[in-house]
Order: C-alpha cells, then structure tokens, then sequence
C-alpha cells in the first residue's frame, strides 16, 4: 500500500522521490563515477599525448633548460612558449612529454602490483580459510609477520642490490608487500561464509571444493576484492612514488616520482623552478584523489546504509 | 476500570518512506492499555507491533514518523514531548525490555553499574548505598541472587540475562512496560520461568504491560487482553477469553488453529502411504555404532547405537532444548562434523571413509532441510540455482527442459506457483517461502533419508503448519525417511512414528509420540511438556507461583534413568 494511490505528493516529497529513484541504480554513484573519470582522465591523456605531442620530448637537451610554462617568467627573465607548454626541466626536458609518459607508467605500476598482491591474495585467503589446519597456520602467520616489516626497508636493499629495474620488475616488488591484507580480508570473509546455510547447501548438492569456492563464495566478496583492491593499488603507487623520490627504481624511465626525484637533486626548491616538482605533485594527487572517490564510491554501492536519502 | 488508562492510542499512523513509496507500517490503530492489564500484540513479521511499541517510546528508526493520531502515556501526549522530556519519560515512565536480552547488556560492564545507569540518568547523582540497596531490590524481586550484581553478561546465562533486563526496566517502577517478545530466543523451561517473572513482577508495580509476541499458546497463558494485527491494521481486540473461545476474524482463527495441539486434532491428512523407493542393498538405511561427539572437555553427544532400516519410510523425531546435542546429531548424520568416537555407517558403509563416488551418492540420498531459511540460498544467485544445480550434479537432469519441468513440478507440490518463484532472488522472498523451496529442493532429488533440522523455527506461525505437512508429504508420498530434530514436542508428537528425547547428550526417554509425549514418565519429559505455554486457559501455567524452580526440576532429571517405551519396527535404539 504506498499513499500514492490516495493522496498527491508534495513537492518535497517529489524531490525525494526522484532522489530516492537515483540511487536505485547503485553503480550510479557520483563519487564512483568522479572517481573514474580522473583515472580515465589520466590514462586518456597518455594515449591521446603520444599522438598529438612529441614523446621524444622526453630526452635530455630535446629543449631549451628551465623554461616556465606559458604565461610565466622564471629568473632569467624568459617567457614560457607554445613550444613547451608546461615548460622544461634542468635537463631540457619538455615537462609535458614527461607526464604523458610518465603518469600512465606510475599508475601501470601501481595497477600491475596490486593486481599480483590481490590475486596472490585471494589464493592464500581462499586456502587458509578453507583448508584451515596447518595450511591455515602456516599463511595466517606468515602474512602477520611479513605485515610487520616495513616494505621500502626491504625494497631499498633490493633495489640497490638489482641496480636498473624495469617497471615490471618494479611492480613484481612492490606486490610482495601488498597481499597481506587482502589475504587476511578473504581468510576472515571465507571462515564466517564457511558457516553459512548456503555453503552447507552447496556441500549437500555435492559441490566440489572449487565450486564452493569459486562460484558460490567468490561472486558474495567481489565489493570487498574492489574496495581492497583499490586500497592495495593506493598503497603501491605511495610504495613506487617513494623509491622513485629516493632515486631508485627504474632509471632510464619517465615516471612522476622520478622526476620528482630530479628537481629536488638539482636543487628546483631554492631556484622557484616550481614547475618541475609542482606539475608531477599535482598530477600524484589527482591519482589518488582518483583512488580516494572510487574506494568511498565503492564502499557505498556494496553497504547501502551509506548511501544517504540527503 | 474506571482509571485512566496508563497509554491511549488513538487513531496512530506510521508511515516509512521508502524508495517504492510510502508505506504505512501502522494505520489508524486505537487502544487503551488500563493500570495492572496486560495487553498482548500478535501478529505475524511486520506486522507493525514492534513499531507501534517504538513509537510510544518515540524511538522510531529513520525514516518512520507518526503520520496521525495520538499517542497519550498517562495524561502526556508523547507527541508533544520535545527531545529532553522524551529522554525523561523513557525508563521512567516507560520501560521497554528488548528481544535480545544477550545484546542489550554492554559485555565490558558488571550488571550493577548499568543497573544504576539509568536511576542516575533520571535522579542524579545518588549515594552508593542507595543505589545499591535498589539494584539489589529490583534483582531480588525479578528472582535472581544479590551476588548477580558483580557478575559481567558473559557469566549469566540466556534466562538469567533477560531477567536483568527486566530488573532493569522495573528499577523505576515505570507506569508501562514494553516487552518485545521478551522470551523468543529462550527455549521453553527458561521461557516459562522468565514469563513468571515478569508476570510476578508487574502485578507487584501495578503497571501495565505491552506484551510483543507471536505466540498464541504464550500470549494465553500471561495476558489478560489481547489486540490482533495484520499488515498494521488492529483485526481483533478483547479479552483473551474471548478471543480464545470465540474469535471473530478469520486471520485470529488461523493463528489460533496453526498452533498444534499435544492430543489435539491433527493438522495432517495422512492419505497416500507410498512405499520406500526400493533398495539394493539389505544394509539398513542408517546406523549409529556407539558414536559419540567431545567439543573440548563438553560431551555434547554421549555414546549413542541406534539403526534406521528405512524400508518403510517413518518420522524419527529428536527432541530436546538447545544445547541437548540433537543439532549435533544431525551434522554428524551429514557427514559435516566428524564423530569423536564410533562410527556411522550409511547402507552399510562408514560415511567418513568413502570414495568420491560414494560419497556423491551418499550426499544425493541424504538431504537436509535447515532452520534458517534466510541463509540458505546464495544471495547472488535466483532461487531456481540451488534447485537446478544438485539436479544436474547427482545426474539426474537430462536436459534442460526437463531440470526446469522437475523444478516447476517439485514447487507445485509444496504449493508454490513456479512462475512467481523461480526467477527470484533470495532477498525478494517470503522466510516461508524460501523454506518451501528448500523442501521442493529436497523433493526434486528424492533422497532416501531427509533430515530436517527445526525446519519451521523461523517460520512465522501461521505457515509452521503448512510447511510441516509439505514435509509430511514427503514421507507418505515420496517414501522418503525422515529424521526431525526440534524442539517443539507438540509438533513432533503430531508428525512422527518414533520420538527420541535428548537431554544434556543423553537419551532420557524414547518410543512411539502418544506414550512418550502423550504420558511421559521421564522428569525432564514432563518439565518439557508442563513448560510448553498452551492456548489453552483450563489448563494453567505461569500463574505467578514461584515455587517452580527448573533448576531444581533439571537436576532431578539428571539423576533418573533413561525410560525406554516400546519399538516401534524398522527403527531400533540401543537401550544404553
């Protein structure tokens, strides 16, 4: 019986309900949506950049040294130019042709590692929460343990032990660090799903283990793999952009946080060459804004509590 | 009753707003509860008894507001009253004792402080002494020792918790109390001692009772009127004489006549008697070799011999309270939950070591129907997955035309239209319904040996009936065997040809349903049936005597030995 059937509605009601009929889709959701359009964004402009700049751009002396973006002056009185929008770093680097290429490169770092980290994850998860006994020790403690080290202790060795890595090597590394908690996450969602009436009658249809597993009690955790997977792509690209800063990771590749790493050795801070560190700084943040909107988006389409009628 | 009464409602609405509308949880409801009554509210789920009482505390979640009408708790209209004097009211004048009782108590906390809680929010800061000379009063007149107060939630037990409760609601001596199906998660000897209680109790404060509940045998035996909801309109109101004796509305006589009766009429209709599928192997269908189960140092299950020949097909019932080891029972019969000792054989083959092909076999000829039947289907599938898919993993599909013609089959007999049914999701069902699907799932597989673990549990009332006899069918015209595990003796006396009763891991008394429940001799049966609340006025039960002490009562069960009342054939229990 709804009061439709008597009596019109207000125009406050109206509203509501016109808000209420947005939210029916959860996938609709602003935050989700912002989320992804930055991301999009940011690879968009990666591929579109090849084509429509010069990604030579990106070797040193392509360009005239420490010119300003357009519209700018810096200390020897020159004025930025079409010919290098963003302006050049101390090496004559188009800024420009740097993030086309380098922005895609760190968030394909960040992506390829999680994605390593989760699936590496979910296996471990599934098993010790499923087997139990001995297996179970065994993961459950050895992730406990591996969560305690701090990873750019672990990766500064490496590193400098590897010397030049390559991006995939890189995020080979990092995904080392990132399967503890999405493995802890599923042990702990598959002990409590173990239990529950639909498991039990799956074991009664006579379902083997990696049915159970992968077609009954995997499709009910896929909000929390994205929100955990979202949080595990975070924590890499924060990982990568760290040992990039400090001067390690690949050398010969354009990322952002090696050309952060540039600037602050040639001294850009005291120079007010603030374009150099200041565009790839800005660019991080949209990323993990980007990040930011998804996993608050994400969390609200699998917990529905959260999504307000307001 | 010349008084005023303690709560008037009058013409009250409530209304939730909800993404497909509004819907109108309560409408135009009007009541009066007088000084000392108890009123009882049954209904069905949703049925807008719980949000009625919400509302006189005006604590009603978001959205839900009071569209119309008045609520008025002795002389203050509670619409009116702002936040602050809400909060004053609360507990004061207005006691509410919650369904859970384990939940409501904070786990970090001894009892005596949250007893004092609420005296300090309304009187201020009183003296030590004072507060503890009232925690104890009030934990004295419910029934419970002194030493409770120093006790923290995880040491009392279910009853002894809902008793604090309870205490806890009266320490204002508060002019209503609103219990909220106080007893639904207590089994039934603890359910007739807490009803006692509160019953003692309120008679003593003279206040008057908003009793919650679904329960007709329970409302018959602690309520003086009674007010019938259905889809948030009062259907019936009087007293519970005469409701009882002469109903008027055709929903009040279904929800009188669904309770069954121990000795009364038969809900059943045993028509067909279809024979057992035959059998290849002579080995009986089932067979306990002296197993037992250990949890730790508990024994839930002590050495237990028992066989099920299953050539014609029979209701086997385990009855007992929670924690008397017949949930066990049935998981080790599953093959769920190994045996500590013993073993359990399956035609003749130990369930615990076989092969994969046995074992496919051994799961397509034992099925099981669960109590919750909200857990039983993946939410991320439509309901038709758990019925298509055992189907065509025993092998029995041969195509796909013929798994859906067996589904829609299989829901007809249990009384579901296929069409509505079978292409929803979980969520988008009825508990009745998806526990209707889980017999048809059962019935489209036709096992040998079903065993049905306090299937209508959770089931509303009203359906508890239905559903049982859908079950019933199974056996007398599917030939399926069937073991039923409850703790409901009254419907086990109506459905089976052989009751066991568990007490404490032990069976205390066994044989046919008419004798064992009909004329029990065991003490602890006889507790059982005397707790059982019975729609019955003539025949009495929590009438305020304290003398009835369970405690007392259970420990003499533990000393009497096992009575063993006649056999029934093809079923034969080991006398321990």
């Amino acid at each position: 019986m709804t009061s439709q059937d008597n009596m019109p509605m207000t125009r406050a009601e109206k509203r509501q309900a016109k808000r209420i009929k947005r939210f029916d889709n959860p996938w609709m959701n602003p935050k989700l949506i912002w989320g992804a359009a930055l991301l999009l964004g940011i690879i968009a402009m990666g591929i579109i950049g090849r084509f429509v700049w010069d990604p030579d751009l990106v070797f040193t002396g392509s360009s005239m040294l420490r010119l300003p973006p357009v519209g700018f002056e810096n200390l020897r009185g020159q004025a930025g130019t079409m010919a290098n929008p963003l302006g050049t770093d101390g090496g004559g680097r188009d800024l420009l042709a740097l993030i086309i290429i380098g922005a895609p490169n760190t968030l394909f770092v960040g992506l390829l590692a999680s994605l390593i980290g989760m699936s590496i994850g979910i296996f471990l998860g599934f098993s010790a929460g499923f087997l139990g006994g001995r297996t179970d020790d065994v993961i459950r403690v050895s992730a406990d343990v591996m969560i305690t080290i701090p990873p750019l202790l672990i990766l500064v060795v490496f590193q400098s032990a590897f010397g030049d890595v390559s991006l995939t090597m890189m995020a080979l590394l990092i995904a080392g660090f990132v399967w503890q908690s999405p493995t802890r996450l599923i042990r702990a969602q598959v002990l409590s799903m173990k239990q529950s009436g639909y498991v039990q009658m799956a074991q009664l249809s006579g379902a083997s283990t990696s049915h159970i597993m992968f077609r009954e009690m995997m499709p009910n955790l896929v909000p929390y793999l994205f929100g955990s997977f979202i949080a595990s792509v975070t924590t890499s690209i924060v990982t990568a952009v760290g040992l990039e800063v400090l001067g390690l990771g690949p050398q010969r590749i354009p990322t952002l946080g090696r050309t952060i790493y540039e600037a602050i050795n040639a001294g850009a801070l005291i120079q007010n060459l603030w374009w150099w560190w200041g565009i790839p700084t800005l660019l991080l943040a949209v990323i993990f804004i980007g990040l930011l909107l998804i996993n608050l988006g994400l969390d609200e389409v699998s917990n529905p509590r959260l999504r307000k009628l307001s | 009753m010349t008084d005023k009464p303690v709560l008037t409602l009058k013409d009250l609405s409530i209304e939730f707003p909800t993404p497909q509308g509004v819907v109108q949880a309560v409408k135009a409801l009007s009541l009066d509860i007088h000084k000392g009554r108890r009123v009882g509210f049954i209904g069905e789920s949703g049925s807008g008894k719980t949000t009625t009482a919400l509302a006189v505390m005006q604590m009603l979640a978001e959205p839900g507001r009071v569209a119309s009408g008045m609520i008025d708790l002795g002389g203050t209209n509670v619409l009116d009253l702002d936040e602050e004097q809400m909060r004053r009211a609360r507990l004061s004048r207005v006691a509410y004792i919650p369904q859970g009782a384990m939940n409501s108590l904070n786990p970090v906390m001894r009892v005596e402080p949250q007893m004092w809680d609420g005296i300090i929010a309304h009187e201020g800061k009183l003296d030590r002494a004072e507060l503890k000379r009232r925690s104890d009063a009030a934990l004295e007149s419910v029934g419970l020792p002194v030493h409770t107060a120093d006790l923290y939630p995880h040491e009392l037990s279910g009853g002894m918790k809902q008793r604090v409760c309870i205490a806890m609601g009266i320490i204002l001596n508060p002019e209503l109390i609103i219990a909220d199906e106080p007893t639904s998660a207590l089994d039934v000897v603890t359910q007739r001692q807490v009803m006692q209680t509160l019953k003692a109790i309120q008679t003593e404060i003279g206040s008057g009772l908003m009793l919650i509940g679904h329960d007709m045998g329970l409302m018959a035996q602690t309520v003086d009127e009674l007010a019938v909801l259905k889809d948030g309109e009062l259907v019936e109101h009087g007293s519970v004489q005469q409701i009882l004796e002469a109903p008027k509305h055709p929903y009040t006589r279904d929800l009188i006549s669904s309770v069954p009766l121990v000795g009364g009429e038969s809900f059943l209709n045993p028509d067909t008697r279809a024979e057992a599928p035959k059998r290849a192997s002579a080995e009986p269908l089932l067979r306990f070799e002296n197993v037992r189960k250990d949890y730790g140092a508990v024994t839930a299950l002590h050495p237990m011999s028992f066989q099920l020949q299953g050539d014609t097909p029979q209701i086997i019932s385990i009855v007992g309270q929670s924690g008397s080891g017949k949930s066990t029972m049935g998981s080790i019969m599953l093959g769920f939950n190994p045996p500590s000792q013993g073993r359990v054989l399956f035609e003749g083959q130990d369930v615990a070591t076989m092969s994969a092909a046995q074992s496919l076999d051994f799961r397509k000829n034992v099925q099981a129907v669960f109590q919750d039947p909200y857990a039983c289907f993946n939410p991320f599938y439509r309901v038709n997955h758990a019925l298509k898919f055992p189907f065509k993993q025993f092998g029995m599909a041969k195509s796909d035309a013929h798994t859906q013609q067996a589904m829609e089959e299989a829901c007809a007999a249990v009384g579901l239209d296929p069409d509505l049914v079978l292409n929803r999701y979980p969520h988008q069902l009825s508990g009745g319904q998806r526990q209707r699907l889980v017999v048809a799932r059962a019935l489209m597989l036709s096992p040998k040996l079903l065993i049905a673990d306090e299937p209508v549990s959770m089931v509303d009332a009203s359906l508890r009936a239905s559903i049982l006899s859908n079950i019933y069918d199974l056996k007398d015209k599917y030939g399926i065997s069937i073991l039923y595990i409850t703790h409901d003796l009254a419907t086990a006396y109506h459905v089976s040809d052989y009751v066991m009763v568990l007490f404490k891991g032990h069976v205390v008394e066994a044989g046919p349903p008419k004798e064992v429940i009909g004329a029990p001799q065991h003490p602890y049966t006889k507790l059982l049936i005397d707790s059982i609340p019975w729609p019955d006025l003539h025949r009495s039960w929590g009438d305020g005597r304290q003398d009835w002490d369970p405690a007392k009562l259970e420990a003499e069960a533990a000393q009497a030995s096992a009575v063993y009342r006649g056999m029934v054939p093809g079923f034969d229990l080991q006398e321990a």
